[in-house]
């Protein structure tokens, strides 16, 4: 795969994929670029703003409400985790639990604790319980 | 991994074949003892995949508990399928702890194997893709 970058001033950000046949990876590919623009409409006191799904570390369901967490803040969204989970689908979001799902471009590892729960590590320095029946969605995301 | 999975589609096969080699059966000779007995063990192992579905999405426990509990839950869920198919006499219900304990042992390793190897396939990754970036 040939990887080429130029600067083209005065134009938005623009991505072409050439390819000999459409592929499933090519398709995979497209998918994964066009998860770069969504974005999540979330609030912080009232606040409206638009969060970028980069920007996103996980985002958890606690009674009955759905908090996103970024780097450092919180912010709460007014959608359910099934609704985030298809509009993030091939993205890099991933359901661990029940009630959580994580962005796992932040994770930087997943270990067995003593008592066998699975822990996952943000590159935040945040831990998450990860359940075992949804290690293998976290697998395929690799 | 192709092993795993033509055993897999072997189990798959064996149970379509004994289906359909016992619907045929049923539509000439009716149910006998062997057919209704084949066909219990497929319900109850229906209803085990779902209860064992439903612990696994509203518990979130270490593995060595949840198999710990699940072992007493499947236990008491064969012992009553089996007193309600005639499987069991108050003399030999006991016999339910052992045919569950061989089952869940058997699942508790491959469980345990395949929590190591994917947590060891995910780190790698993760090391190889902050390599290249």
């Amino acid at each position: 795969m040939q990887i080429i970058t130029r600067q083209v001033k005065d134009k938005p950000l623009t991505v072409t994929i050439e390819y000999p046949e459409l592929t499933e990876s090519v398709k995979g590919l497209v998918k994964r670029i066009e998860s770069l623009d969504i974005s999540f409409s979330a609030y912080s006191e009232d606040r409206q703003m638009r969060i970028a799904l980069s920007d996103v570390y996980y985002l958890e369901n606690v009674d009955r409400k759905v908090f996103l967490y970024t780097e450092k803040d919180v912010y709460r969204l007014d959608a359910s985790l099934q609704e985030i989970g298809k509009i993030a689908e091939d993205s890099d979001l991933v359901r661990i639990s029940r009630t959580c799902i994580m962005n796992t471009s932040h994770l930087t590892g997943i270990r067995q604790l003593k008592n066998s729960h699975l822990e996952a590590s943000l590159d935040n320095g945040e831990k998450l319980i990860v359940s075992r029946k949804y290690l293998r969605d976290i697998k395929r995301r690799f | 991994m192709p092993v795993r999975k033509i055993l897999k589609d072997t189990c798959i096969l064996a149970a379509l074949m004994i289906l359909a080699v016992f619907a045929c059966s049923i539509i000439w000779s009716g149910l006998t003892a062997e057919i209704t007995l084949v066909l219990c063990l497929f319900g109850l192992a229906l209803i085990i995949s779902a209860v064992n579905y439903l612990f696994d999405e509203f518990f979130s426990m270490s593995i060595v508990v949840s198999y710990v509990v699940k072992y007493f839950v499947f236990s008491a869920i064969v012992m009553l399928f089996g007193f309600i198919a005639g499987w069991f006499f108050p003399s030999n219900f006991w016999m339910a702890f052992i045919y569950v304990g061989i089952v869940l042992a058997l699942a508790f390793a491959v469980d345990a194997f395949q929590v190591q190897r994917d947590i060891g396939y995910i780190n790698e990754h993760i090391k190889k893709e902050d390599k290249t970036s």
